[in-house]
């Protein structure tokens, strides 16, 4: 018993202190980690793939007009699995390594996006323009006070 | 060995049997895979049926599932399912019910395990299990609106019944003379908010009586009824904030087995080394938190120390500590590729010198061994009643084990031993998980070497564009605290008809109030519960009611360890 509480002693001092003194020194992430998602609004073209797959269901698509989508993103209900980022095609959403992200203000991890979309002449509906011309022809300008 | 002659001679003496003792009332025979039989009978004779492949031929009962159908073909369904270990089958009882209220006989009076099973489908779907011995509720709230059923088609999955509040729970009445002790419903050792009322003679324990499910989330509704295929894989995962990995993994490889999709080897490489770590982090933290409820926080430090390497390479590996999302069904969504293999290797040596140490000094720990010795006492014949799994069970000397018996993902490949100890108790279950560690290194050394042959980047298999409705797939995964089963019923709209979860806590649980044997003290409770690993998390208090004098004294979480630990030292004093 004595042997054993001696062997015990000295594991405990070999492995010496491990504890980090986190927040006072930073801890990096590492690689590969899905950490806070960051949306590129330039790439995004509102095809709607993420809201789709977010197992959470925290991606809301909005189409107020034919033409007019919103895409509203509670991040708040995230749960960082990045299936988001792996179905988009144009790299628009990201996870990247900060986990430093909590708040108390529940609307800083809210993000709104207005898009403007192609119109259905059938049924009037938003569709993602087929090409980048495309594209450029129909989003044309934005209207204040429309929403 | 496992071939696919013994499973077809398994299977068709199976329906042989079936067949000759209730001729007519074997309404269909599905055989969809070599390892899978789905059987229909009548329900006049389910209990026959149940007794046959229970007690003729040896099966182990796994659970019931409880089905609405009336959308389909106006009438409920129940499954029993079973499994032939050694031979890798797994067979289903389905029987169809009519009426409503349905009614069929109870399988309780002669399979004990299934008792919680059918106060299950009793509640959630209002399927009578007639004969059943305790028929209280199991899973709804008190003063949930009677005839009113969660898991029926036609009950929303966002709807919120007032509840009564003046309705309270029909607990047993303790024996005459008796102390009742509630331990819950939050309580340390627990990995849910869960209440046991255990009746005392002094010290001594004389019985007990349960009531749990207090945090019952209605996940299974979720997942029938609103989300996706996919979808469910990142709920499955968080059905355990420990294990989560083998809810998802399990749920997948049902999925794919109703849907006939293939996955690649590869996946399948990953899916085990994922699966392995998972039980090398889980494993470390029991022993802490087992040593902790015994008052011995040196392990408690120490086994967290080792574990922590391994949390940061499941980082490094899939991007989250827990909650690895690696699973989709098809396959899965990271390649470990080359330049992650040194890392791999050099955290499992580390781990494995560590905990070899830590295991040797502790083994020789007089007064440790002394509270796991000869406390609760589990034996095999209990095993088999109680439908135990995992650990709980191998510490009784029953090896099974589903990596050995049902190979799934890439075990087939791999070489292990199950690990087995005879002693029954604590100490046996201890055993068993740290011996488990080792094998579990062992596996994911061949996982890491076989990657290195394999090809890159074949990680999902080719999808079908639409999952089949209406087929079965049922599978389980060996997790750290025994074994996971998930029944998949495909459904349309790309989402679950039914799906069916069955923790392994929900057999291991069930078995505790066996493990207070005559003679066990209230300082022994906590090691015993601790002994099943039910996860550890919510902490509170126990209260202690004096039934003559109707006194309440609550005593708190530093109390009670306080009482766990005075016992700890009165032996090291002794010795």
């Amino acid at each position: 018993m004595v042997d054993s509480k001696v062997k015990q002693l000295l594991l405990a001092l070999r492995a010496g202190r491990v504890t980090f003194a986190y927040p006072f020194e930073p801890r990096p992430s590492e690689p590969g980690f899905r950490g806070r998602v960051v949306v590129d609004t330039d790439k995004c073209t509102g095809c709607g793939g993420c809201a789709d797959v977010c197992p959470t269901r925290c991606i809301r698509i909005i189409d107020v007009s034919p033409t007019h989508r919103i895409i509203r993103r509670y991040l708040d209900r995230c749960i960082h699995c990045g299936r988001c980022e792996d179905v988009c095609r144009y790299g628009a959403v990201r996870l990247d390594l900060e986990y430093e992200i909590s708040t108390t203000n529940k609307s800083d991890l809210f993000i709104e996006q207005h898009l403007f979309m192609g119109s259905c002449s059938r049924c009037g509906r938003c569709y993602v323009p087929p090409t980048p011309l495309d594209r450029l022809m129909v989003v044309g300008f934005r209207k204040d006070e429309e929403v | 060995m496992i071939t696919i002659e013994r499973s077809t001679e398994q299977i068709n003496q199976t329906v042989a049997a079936l067949r000759e003792r209730f001729g007519e009332k074997v309404r269909a025979v599905e055989q969809p895979t070599p390892h899978r039989l789905y059987v229909t009978i009548d329900p006049d004779v389910v209990v026959q049926a149940a007794d046959t492949l229970f007690n003729s031929l040896g099966a182990r009962y796994l659970i019931s599932a409880g089905v609405d159908k009336r959308p389909l073909n106006g009438g409920f369904e129940v499954l029993h399912f079973f499994a032939f270990d050694q031979v890798n089958v797994r067979c289903a009882l389905v029987i169809p019910l009519k009426g409503d209220p349905p009614r069929i006989p109870s399988i309780t009076p002669i399979i004990p395990g299934a008792g919680w099973a059918e106060r299950e489908f009793q509640d959630l779907l209002g399927i009578i299990p007639e004969g059943h011995p305790d028929p209280r509720p199991l899973v709804l709230p008190d003063g949930f609106p009677e005839g009113l059923y969660p898991l029926r088609k036609d009950y929303p999955y966002d709807y919120k019944p007032p509840l009564d509040p003046n309705k309270t729970f029909p607990f047993k009445e303790p024996p005459e003379g008796t102390t009742v002790v509630t331990v819950g419903p939050f309580f340390p050792v627990l990995e849910e908010p869960s209440q046991w009322r255990v009746f005392v003679d002094g010290e001594v324990v004389v019985g007990c009586d349960y009531r749990g499910f207090y945090n019952h989330r209605a996940v299974e509704k979720l997942g029938d009824s609103a989300l996706t295929y996919n979808q469910i894989t990142a709920l499955a995962e968080r059905i355990c904030g420990i294990c989560g990995c083998v809810h998802s993994t399990s749920y997948c490889q049902a999925v794919e087995e109703a849907a006939g999709i293939e996955v690649p080897l590869r996946a399948r490489v990953i899916r085990t080394l994922i699966l392995e770590l998972e039980r090398v982090h889980s494993h470390l933290l029991w022993l802490g938190l087992a040593c902790h409820i015994l008052g011995f926080d040196y392990v408690f430090m120490q086994s967290w120390r080792i574990r922590e390497p391994v949390m940061w390479l499941a980082e490094y590996l899939t991007g989250n500590r827990k909650h690895f999302a690696i699973n989709l069904v098809g396959g899965v969504r990271r390649d470990i590729t080359k330049d992650q293999h040194p890392r791999i290797l050099e955290v499992m040596d580390k781990v494995e010198r560590e905990t070899k140490e830590l295991a040797e000094t502790l083994l020789n720990d007089m007064p440790l061994l002394v509270r796991l010795k000869g406390t609760g006492i589990f034996t095999p014949e209990e095993v088999r009643l109680t439908g135990a799994v995992g650990p709980t069970a191998r510490g009784s000397g029953v090896p099974i084990d589903v990596r050995k018996d049902h190979p799934y993902a890439a075990y087939d490949l791999m070489e292990f031993d199950v690990v087995t100890y005879d002693g029954c108790d604590n100490l046996a279950r201890t055993l068993v998980r740290v011996g488990e560690i080792f094998e579990a290194i062992k596996i994911i050394r061949q996982c890491v070497k076989l990657l290195k042959e394999l090809p890159e980047g074949e990680l999902m298999a080719e999808l079908p564009d639409e999952i089949p409705p209406y087929r079965h797939g049922m599978h389980a995964v060996e997790a750290p605290r025994g074994e996971v089963f998930h029944y998949v019923l495909t459904g349309e709209n790309n989402r679950p008809y039914r799906w069916r979860v069955r923790a392994p806590s929900y057999q291991n649980i069930q078995a505790v109030p066996v493990m207070f044997k005559p003679g066990t003290t209230i300082a022994d409770v906590p090691i015993t519960l601790g002994s099943v690993d039910p996860c550890f998390s919510c902490t509170e208090r126990m209260e202690i009611v004096d039934v003559k004098s109707n006194e309440t004294k609550v005593l708190t979480e530093q109390e009670l360890y306080q009482l766990s630990r005075q016992k700890t030292k009165e032996l090291r004093g002794q010795k």
